[in-house]
């Protein structure tokens, strides 16, 4: 039996000063602290740190990963192991949670599919970070980073972009790790407990409960479409399993700028609804086996072997039933469509969860790949929908970008500062792990 | 596109790396390719090597379009 408990910590507010602690509630962060931590690496010139909350006329973008604050505070190894602590299996003991906000990482642009957070007004609706206090860190580049066009003010045309990348997403789960080691000394105001029995375990323990498994499927597709498992490039990885608690761990953090919309920020990972529904069913009305991760891959011949080992690791496991999510669009929609097939052949039953790019006016085909025995489907919504974002009082980081970024077009920000676009720009809108709040019927 | 091109009466090869999506959408004639970032090249090789490897799936794909299809068909490249 593998065991996790969930320390939940509320955090009501934010104060940026000069000492770093959690007391009743209010998280207090020592700036310079902070700035120092993140400017050990050389890559970034400078951080700005503010806060967004609830309800505020704020926008932030470009919004690059979204990451919850955790510790480890019993058990085996660190949060994000094998990125911000050292690798050693993680999923089982006490782990501390700083929950009601979240550490957003911004700035001068990486890949050109990066979002916007509203914090109030309709785009607010369609991202659930919304609801979070959200600590955003606006990431400098370095100049040796922007060597080759220092006038550029669109995106960096050079070959630096992955150390930029690298070093932007590190910086947030540094933040994060420092933020989670406040909460350590500190009761939590409940916890949550989950266990997950081996396999021999399980069958004796629910012998009548049909047994699932849930297939994650990882963005991998490389040129900054990354995710990292214990630290390692999941494009590098043959399909593996998990216990559901690793990932509450940070055994998977997000490296990517595929759309805002439909990407899985490791805050998402964190927070996997998928693995937290599948807990709250479990020995009640399924036997939840177990996590197979697989990758998303630019190569056919990848994407083959990936999806013929989930599908066998499915066989291996004489699961009843799959559930699979997808990461992205596009060419991934092929491995969805793969391993859904696959596993369906196997004799196991499978749900998709997934989004559409239907067009604007909803009418076109929804998936670039389709199959008759993908035939149970979760859609978190069309990524086509136009929406009007208002102008904001605030904007944290820059809205430079906003024509250039997926979902965006010349001319979506406008004169007025009202931005026209598809609810693509807007960070988790149709999250393929149900995250979001859009669906169909 | 391949398809409308083909109801216009001319025979279309459809060069691309994810080919079950070329079966789903209807390509007749298909030639699998490198990769999605990079279909028809290698960043791996030499620029020789690379053009080798252009001419190659090149010529793949005017064998294709020369050849009689009765149904989907891919045509592996060695």
């Amino acid at each position: 039996m593998k065991t996790l408990e969930l320390g939940y910590i509320h955090i009501k507010d934010i104060i940026i000063g000069s000492e770093s602690k959690v007391e009743n509630g209010v998280l207090y962060v020592d700036e310079a602290a902070l700035k120092a931590l993140v400017l050990e690496d050389e890559n970034l010139k400078d951080v700005s740190f503010d806060v967004a909350k609830p309800g505020e006329s704020v926008r932030i973008t470009p919004v690059k990963d979204v990451i919850e604050p955790r510790a480890k505070v019993e058990g085996p190894g660190g949060i994000f192991p094998g990125m911000v602590n050292k690798v050693e299996a993680v999923g089982e003991g006490k782990t501390v949670v700083l929950k009601d906000m979240a550490v957003v990482t911004a700035g001068k642009i990486v890949g050109f599919q990066e979002g916007v957070i509203d914090m109030s007004g309709p785009g607010a609706e369609y991202t659930p970070f919304s609801k979070t206090l959200n600590l955003v860190m606006v990431c400098t580049p370095a100049d040796h980073l922007l060597a080759q066009d220092p006038d550029a003010t669109l995106p960096i045309e050079n070959e630096k972009k992955p150390e930029y990348e690298q070093a932007v997403r590190m910086a947030g789960l540094k933040v994060a790790a420092y933020l989670g080691d406040l909460g350590k000394n500190v009761t939590p105001d409940e916890t949550e407990t989950f266990s997950t029995p081996n396999l021999k375990e399980g069958i004796e323990m629910y012998p009548d409960l049909p047994r699932v498994v849930y297939v994650a499927m990882l963005q991998t597709q490389g040129l900054l479409h990354d995710t990292y498992v214990y630290g390692v490039d999941a494009k590098r990885t043959l399909s593996t399993m998990l216990w559901p608690t690793e990932i509450m761990d940070g055994a998977i953090v997000s490296g990517n700028c595929v759309s805002a919309c439909d990407k899985n920020p490791t805050y998402i990972h964190e927070n996997n609804p998928v693995v937290h529904e599948l807990f709250k069913q479990h020995g009640k009305t399924l036997n939840f086996v177990g996590v197979i991760i697989t990758n998303e891959n630019v190569y056919l011949a990848d994407k083959q072997r990936s999806s013929d080992w989930a599908a066998k690791l499915c066989e291996l496991l004489g699961v009843d039933g799959a559930i699979v999510t997808q990461e992205g669009f596009g060419n991934p929609d092929t491995d969805l469509i793969m391993n859904t097939k696959k596993i369906e052949l196997k004799g196991v039953k499978t749900t998709i969860v997934t989004d559409e790019y239907a067009g604007q006016d909803g009418k076109s085909q929804s998936l670039a790949d389709a199959d008759p025995l993908a035939d149970a489907v979760v859609t978190g919504g069309n990524a086509n929908e136009v929406i009007i974002l208002p102008k904001m009082d605030k904007v944290i980081g820059m809205l430079d970008y906003v024509d250039v970024i997926a979902g965006g077009h010349a001319g979506s920000l406008r004169p007025d500062g009202t931005i026209e676009a598809e609810i693509q720009v807007i960070t988790s809108a149709t999250n393929e792990m149900g995250f979001g709040k859009l669906s169909a019927r | 596109m391949v398809k409308e091109i083909e109801r216009a009466g001319i025979p279309v090869v459809h060069m691309c790396t994810v080919t079950p999506i070329s079966m789903t959408v209807g390509a007749n004639r298909i030639v699998p390719t490198i990769a999605i970032p990079h279909p028809l090249g290698n960043p791996a090789l030499s620029p020789e090597e690379e053009k080798k490897l252009r001419r190659h799936l090149v010529e793949r794909a005017l064998e294709a379009l020369t050849t009689e299809v009765e149904d989907q068909t891919i045509f592996e490249v060695k």
